[in-house]
């Protein structure tokens, strides 16, 4: 059976990567390529790498950077980050990209995700979902880094995302990110359920634990974290033996 | 291609982790360093006397304390004001990756100020594959140094049953950082893992890698939280307690015999400090490649910052002697220092250009670096417009 | 050294594969010109996108044609991997009805899901399980876990090209050969340890 994915991310802003909480109070944590090389030393299932003020900078993607940090990746990268046209998907499978993740895209231009679906299979196309928790309980998605409401719920989203051809759903909770307290595990679940393709759950992971619960009560097909691999001394490897102790399929 | 911004109070860039440059253009750094003029020291020295006094050994059969050194300038300001303060403590030493000449005299001085002393080498021959996995994988090639640097004198605390480590200093208060870590004093498993500076690599990476087992790595395995929990084993930074100044610690310290170095050591702008170890040089090189900036720039903002340098000399001084690459080092040259790690010049050449943030750097149209004669880098800008 | 022609037909990841094959003590040629692909020891098409784009891509450069004398002809080993193996079938049912490379029978059609929670694209880690013997997994231990992500599959109608099944979307083939010519769903160059080994493998047929 296809195993459970536990992956880090790493958020790149303008010269090096960061980590923020709730998508802001942005802290320099260190060299890209130093990241890369040690995931791939490391063995994790993917890396998720994203680009995030290339939208709003309005800038293309960096495919020179992005081209450096695959040559010392050997495992499959998504890679997102200002992604507007087939053009730019192509140039980054080209450079060492597996799949590309599309976030404000996908919204502005929905044609879009079916162009590249077409063009380079759905298996590519990663539909990068940010929400936020409304007071009443329902979820907002947001573009641009969490800065525009969608006025749609990720559910919604995500469903018109699949149905435009998306072949997998990046599903991050802005509210959790970064606390280290855990996923929203009901925004998982509620689009999760929506969708028939997989779904990266990311926001908030502090814990094995937290990660044990999206996949068994968001029935999420992957687990994304930045700041617990960061800040404290887990890693992506103790994490999949925490998980195969609790009943999960992993690769080890 | 958009620029470096520099803080307009010292000269350090935006591209270091953990430094802030706020709405005024000031650095984090800078306003640690301003908020000191609010300290009240006299009750940050009668706090500190009072934990020393709680961890005194009652029966005297015991040390007081551990004080991690190295032979350098703190390592001499600490133990001196340690034994002044009427404490025993146990010097221990962490020996370095090429320990120089004039590290090794210093190092004697030291024990001369009047302390039992413990040096802990490591296996050199896993030493330098550990260097050279490093250097290779992080682009640290101190990586070893700064791990065993936290972990030998914790575990020699733990095995001696002495709970007081005091640390010279801590890192976020002057080299800034979020202000949670400049709030705690105390060296706890979470504090190392967040900000000691680990750069994401760690023990476990090791295992398996050029023949490496979880038994070479001994010294190099931080102690389990049952036992630092057993002997209560804690940490101080004496930076806190006192106004920490590494230039008047280095006064202090030649007064006490230490030796500096016959003029400034490359790189940088001082004779007085990093005299132990001649790989040190490549450390603070990739320093330059990965962010902008190398010893040359902290040195010169430690001074900016006491009123000892103006920024505008400051400035000419970095674009000097900043980032040049490393050809000899305390003396030695590199092609000695990589061959003892089982390296050629090119294959370090190779990993310097890797491991180059290539946005912080002048490139031809190819996206190539562009080099001086002698390796050098132009950064893209040295300074705000 | 093993002079390896990875074939540009405008669409792949060559990047990624030219630094696999580096990786494994090989020279990558990333070329599309019949001079390149007839001086190579041995010849790897990958492959990410649609089997109709994929084709027409092929055979508008004149590829098939100069794979097919090379390869099937000339007996230089060939690796396919993911739609690079897809290509091999006779013919494909992504986006209508198309016509492949045709050396290794079989339609290649889009996975079903079989179960609970079975999610098409198939992305991830999954289990490989071989089917007979062969030089391509010498020192790969049956039921570890190779790197996939795809939507389709290649359904071998003769029994004895398949090396390999994954179980997946009522089980599929993930790995399939006939001589010297191979094909793998999954992707070795991400597929770390185990797909290096593969390569490796392959790089010494």
């Amino acid at each position: 059976m296809p195993k459970i994915r536990v992956m880090p991310t790493l958020l790149f802003k303008d010269v090096g990567l960061v980590k923020g909480v709730a998508f802001d109070s942005w802290r320099r944590v260190g060299s890209a390529m130093q990241a890369v090389k040690v995931y791939n030393m490391r063995e994790v299932d993917e890396l998720v790498y994203l680009d995030i003020t290339a939208t709003s900078d309005g800038r293309p993607p960096d495919f020179e950077t992005v081209d450096d940090l695959a040559d010392e990746c050997f495992m499959p990268l998504t890679v997102g980050g200002g992604v507007r046209t087939v053009e730019h998907v192509r140039r980054l499978l080209k450079v060492g990209a597996d799949k590309v993740a599309i976030n404000t895209a996908a919204v502005e231009q929905p044609a879009l995700i079916r162009e590249i679906a077409d063009r380079f299979g759905s298996q590519c196309v990663v539909v990068s979902i940010d929400a936020r928790r409304r007071p009443d309980g329902t979820y907002e998605s947001y573009t641009h880094a969490g800065r525009r409401p969608v006025g749609k719920n990720p559910a919604a989203l995500a469903k018109d995302a699949e149905a435009m051809g998306a072949g997998e759903v990046l599903l991050t909770s802005i509210d959790r990110d970064g606390t280290l307290q855990g996923y929203d595990v009901e925004l998982t679940r509620l689009v999760c359920e929506a969708v028939s393709i997989p779904v990266i759950a990311s926001g908030g992971a502090g814990t094995y634990a937290h990660m044990a619960d999206v996949l068994r009560e968001g029935r999420a097909s992957a687990v994304a974290a930045a700041s617990m691999y960061h800040f404290t001394e887990q890693t992506p490897l103790a994490a999949k033996q925490y998980l195969r102790e609790a009943g999960f399929p992993v690769r080890l | 291609m958009r620029s470096i911004k520099y803080c307009a109070r010292c000269v350090m860039p935006e591209t270091k982790p953990d430094l802030f440059i706020d709405g005024d253009g000031v650095c984090s750094a800078c306003r640690n360093y301003e908020r000191r003029g609010a300290v009240d020291w006299d009750r940050r020295r009668q706090e500190l006397q009072t934990i020393l006094e709680r961890y005194r050994s009652k029966s005297g059969e015991n040390y007081d304390c551990v004080v991690p050194v190295s032979g350098g300038k703190d390592s001499h300001f600490q133990t001196i004001r340690l034994l002044e303060l009427g404490m025993n403590p146990l010097a221990v030493t962490a020996t370095t990756d090429h320990l120089s000449a004039i590290g090794r005299r210093n190092i004697e001085n030291l024990k001369k100020q009047g302390v039992d002393y413990i040096e802990v080498t490591t296996n050199p021959l896993v030493r330098r594959k550990i260097n050279r996995l490093a250097l290779a994988q992080v682009g640290d090639i101190s990586w070893p140094e700064h791990v065993t640097i936290f972990t030998i004198p914790v575990r020699i605390a733990v095995q001696l049953g002495i709970p007081l480590i005091v640390w010279g200093e801590n890192p976020q208060n002057e080299y800034g950082g979020p202000a949670g870590a400049a709030a705690d004093n105390v060296l706890t498993r979470r504090w190392l893992e967040e900000f000691g500076g680990l750069l994401g690599l760690r023990v476990s990476d090791l295992v398996g890698r050029e023949g490496l087992e979880p038994r070479h790595l001994i010294q190099y395995t931080y102690p389990s939280d049952e036992a630092l929990r057993r002997v209560g084993v804690t940490g101080l930074f004496l930076g806190y307690y006192v106004p920490w100044d590494g230039y008047s610690n280095a006064l202090y310290a030649q007064a006490h015999g230490f030796e500096t170095y016959p003029q400034p050591v490359e790189g940088a702008l001082v004779n007085y400090e990093n005299l132990d170890n001649a790989q040190t040089g490549i450390h603070d090189y990739f320093k330059f490649l990965k962010y902008g900036f190398g010893r040359a720039t902290d040195l010169a903002c430690l001074h900016v910052r006491r009123g000892r340098l103006v920024r505008a000399d400051a400035v000419k001084l970095v674009r000097m002697h900043d980032g040049k690459f490393p050809w000899v080092y305390l003396g030695t040259p590199i092609e000695e220092i990589v061959r003892s790690i089982d390296m050629t010049l090119d294959d370090f050449i190779r990993v310097c250009d890797r491991f180059t943030n290539k946005k912080l750097f002048e490139c031809d149209a190819r996206g190539n670096l562009v080099k001086d004669r002698d390796g050098n880098l132009t950064k893209i800008n040295y300074d705000n417009p | 050294m093993k002079r390896v022609a990875v074939v540009d037909y405008g669409m792949g990841n060559l990047d990624s594969v030219g630094r696999a094959i580096e990786e494994c003590g090989g020279r990558p040629i990333v070329t599309d010109r019949a001079a390149e692909i007839e001086t190579a020891t041995h010849i790897v098409l990958p492959g990410v996108g649609a089997f109709g784009d994929g084709i027409r891509n092929l055979r508008a450069r004149g590829l098939d044609e100069i794979l097919r004398e090379h390869a099937v002809v000339g007996g230089i080993p060939f690796l396919g991997i993911c739609l690079g193996m897809q290509l091999l079938g006779a013919r494909g049912h992504e986006g209508g009805v198309t016509d492949g490379l045709g050396w290794i029978e079989g339609e290649v059609r889009r996975l079903e899901p079989a179960g609970q929670d079975q999610r098409v694209p198939h992305i991830g880690w999954n289990e490989v399980s071989f089917t007979r013997a062969s030089p391509l997994f010498t020192g790969v231990a049956p039921g570890h876990d190779f790197y996939f992500v795809h939507s389709y599959h290649l359904v071998c109608r003769d029994k004895e090209d398949v090396l390999a099944t994954t179980p997946y979307c009522g089980g599929f083939v993930s790995a399939a050969a006939r001589g010297r010519i191979f094909g793998v769903q999954f992707h070795p160059e991400k597929s770390q340890r185990l797909g290096f080994q593969v390569l490796r493998n392959f790089l010494a047929v």
